[in-house]
């Protein structure tokens, strides 16, 4: 964890939440955040179940990039999870997960020498009925239209006549708008975020809900930023839906509106207030048979709406996205699985895709053997490109993916393949090279039942960086007495 | 003052006896599940038939561990956590949606090649033709979060 905070000290953007540059502003909230993990670290020694887990994993590479030289990168990584359960109270826990990491050998990596995160840290009240629950702290929302990392508070309960409530309010932990800015600069675009959903669930019926979802306090364009002229605020109301009237029969997905109010939106933009359709119906029509449609319908204006990267979610950019598909699952035996899928998408006048293959997935549980692989070919359209020798190029490609992982004993083995074939070789990404291929193998030896080291070793042939082979260590320890894990 | 507090006070007990009366009496679902699970992707149906999850009012075929639920994961772990939580800690879910990530999930997994992670093998080139065939798809992960190194290029 030292390393983590040791991270976040030097690489600063974590920890500076909320506060104008300058002053103390970052210092007290590096302070409060450093308070803050360490009150739940203390807070473990109060638990009666305490799991605590650790990934260590150091890498090295040599990247050589056509035209730009080679490159030996040596990250190390430590990933550290904490558990905490009956914290004094039976349903009181807490729970904490970041990583740091720092680059031994080359400063050249995107995102500097050292990096790091807190992923999460809350604590966590459980009641003894109608699944209640509090968190506060880091957390990730999952409420309806709301998927968002906050630092912050979330209740939610169930009520009577078969309704329930959640909510959520808090800072949101990213939310820079402007790319070349820090995001303390645009603190004001999205310094807040709460959201809510009202559900309903029936037996032979399902569940039915309503959400909302608002960050921003004031939106940018009022704000008299030159250029300015979307606002990012975000207002979003979700409608989701899953039913389950038969144990055969499963119909879920959810639709949502962007509620903002954009009077300054491009002249011409498709203004449509749908951000999103997506849909899925899966039929079980035997114990060994299962059909599933999914229909996806996106606007590009509604539902980029709010992105922290504008510059690549344009919500000026007109049209819409549509894609339907079937897939097929066939449990052919008690250890084989076959999966057929067919996928159609349209981006309007940029032309349509079709996607279909299969995967096969096979287990051999008492010997502790798992097996798969598939084959899918992609279907493009075609693109202009800015290159004149090359005045457009197709998307077409096929795809094909084989692996293995046995365990025996305290020993394990994995083996993974993947090639990529590219249609048209004058893509001007793939440097006149039509394929694209790795294969990684990676050995284990579980030395504890607590510790378990592993290596890996790949080899890459990509258009990109031609021929790389690369090297990982992997040191995993898990020490306390929770049941599950991250299995 | 007094009156304002007294107000405040009475409102505050009305609010609680109102929000302790319309909740479910009804007991939470378990925390962890009671039987330890065998290796690999369960089907809880197997064991439990065609009966209901009683808290989420879904059939337990519903959260079946088959190639088109851990595609679509998204809704019933938005709708049913607790359920999720039952055999999962939350750092497996951490795995994927880090929103800050040191490494692509398939790296940081590359013995575990039977969990379905994005992105295998180097994705730069590939990407330019996921993110043409279909950009909404990007922005589910990236568009408000973990893209400082979309950045470097899409600025």
């Amino acid at each position: 964890m030292q390393e983590v905070l040791n991270a976040h000290a030097n690489h600063g953007s974590v920890f500076r939440t909320g506060a104008a540059n300058g002053g103390w502003g970052p210092i007290m909230s590096y302070r409060a955040h450093l308070a803050l993990v360490a009150t739940l670290i203390t807070g473990t020694a109060w638990g009666q179940e305490v799991t605590a887990t650790s990934t260590t994993i150091a890498r090295t590479w040599r990247q050589d990039t056509p035209g730009m030289g080679q490159s030996t990168y040596t990250p190390a990584t430590e990933y550290l999870g904490v558990d905490a359960t009956r914290l004094g109270l039976d349903g009181l826990s807490m729970h904490l997960y970041g990583w740091g990491a720092s680059d031994l050998a080359d400063a050249s990596a995107i995102g500097g020498k050292q990096a790091g995160n807190l992923t999460y840290g809350y604590l966590q009240y459980d009641f003894g009925r109608a699944n209640a629950q509090v968190k506060a702290g880091r957390f990730t929302v999952n409420q309806g239209v709301g998927n968002e990392q906050v630092d912050g508070i979330t209740a939610r309960t169930d009520l009577r006549f078969g309704f329930l409530v959640s909510g959520f309010a808090g800072k949101p932990v990213i939310f820079k708008n402007l790319s070349n800015n820090h995001q303390d600069d645009n603190a004001y675009e999205h310094d807040f975020t709460y959201g809510g959903r009202l559900a309903w669930r029936e037996a032979k019926v399902g569940e039915l809900g309503v959400s909302y979802l608002q960050d921003g306090s004031q939106p940018a364009y009022d704000l008299g930023l030159p250029g300015t002229v979307v606002d990012y605020t975000r207002r979003e109301l979700g409608l989701d839906v899953h039913l389950t009237p038969i144990s055969r029969l499963d119909v879920a997905g959810r639709t949502v509106f962007d509620v903002n109010d954009r009077p300054q939106a491009a002249p011409g933009a498709d203004n449509s207030h749908v951000a999103e359709h997506n849909y899925k119906v899966t039929g079980k029509l035997s114990d060994q048979v299962a059909l599933t449609g999914t229909f996806v319908e996106r606007n590009f204006f509604a539902y980029f709406a709010g992105t922290t990267l504008p510059s690549l979610f344009n919500q000026n950019e007109q049209g819409m996205f549509r894609a339907s598909g079937a897939s097929l699952t066939w449990a052919a035996t008690s250890k084989l699985q076959v999966l057929g899928d067919l996928r159609r998408t349209d981006r309007g006048n940029q032309g349509d895709t079709t996607r279909i293959g299969a995967d096969l997935r096979y287990a051999l549980a008492e010997r502790h053997i798992q097996a798969g692989g598939g084959y899918h070919q992609v279907n493009g359209f075609t693109v202009a490109s800015v290159d004149t020798a090359v005045p457009t190029y197709s998307l077409s490609h096929r795809e094909f993916r084989a692996w293995i992982m046995a365990e025996r004993g305290a020993a394990s083995a994995s083996l993974d393949t993947i090639l990529l074939h590219y249609d048209d070789a004058n893509n001007p990404s793939l440097n006149h090279h039509a394929t694209q291929s790795a294969v990684m193998g990676s050995v284990g030896y579980q030395a504890r039942a607590e510790v378990k080291v592993s290596g890996d070793l790949s080899y890459e042939d990509t258009p990109l960086y031609q021929r790389q082979v690369a090297a990982l260590l992997r040191v995993e320890c898990r020490f306390g007495l929770a049941g599950k894990g991250g299995k | 003052m007094f009156r304002k507090f007294a107000f405040l006070s009475i409102a505050l007990g009305l609010g609680l006896l109102v929000a302790c009366a319309i909740v479910s009496p009804e007991p939470s679902f378990a925390p962890v599940h009671p039987q330890a699970l065998e290796q690999g992707r369960p089907t809880c149906s197997d064991c439990h038939g065609t009966d209901r999850v009683k808290s989420t009012q879904k059939s337990f075929a519903s959260f079946d561990h088959t190639p088109e639920f851990i595609a679509n994961h998204k809704l019933p772990a938005n709708q049913d956590p607790a359920t999720c939580a039952a055999c999962h800690a939350p750092s497996f879910c951490a795995d994927c949606h880090g929103g800050k990530t040191a490494m692509l999930p398939s790296t940081k997994l590359g013995n575990r090649p039977d969990r379905e992670m994005p992105h295998r093998t180097d994705y730069l080139i590939q990407h330019r033709i996921d993110g043409k065939v279909d950009p909404t798809s990007c922005f589910e992960c990236h568009g408000r979060a973990n893209n400082e190194k979309c950045t470097a290029c899409h600025k």
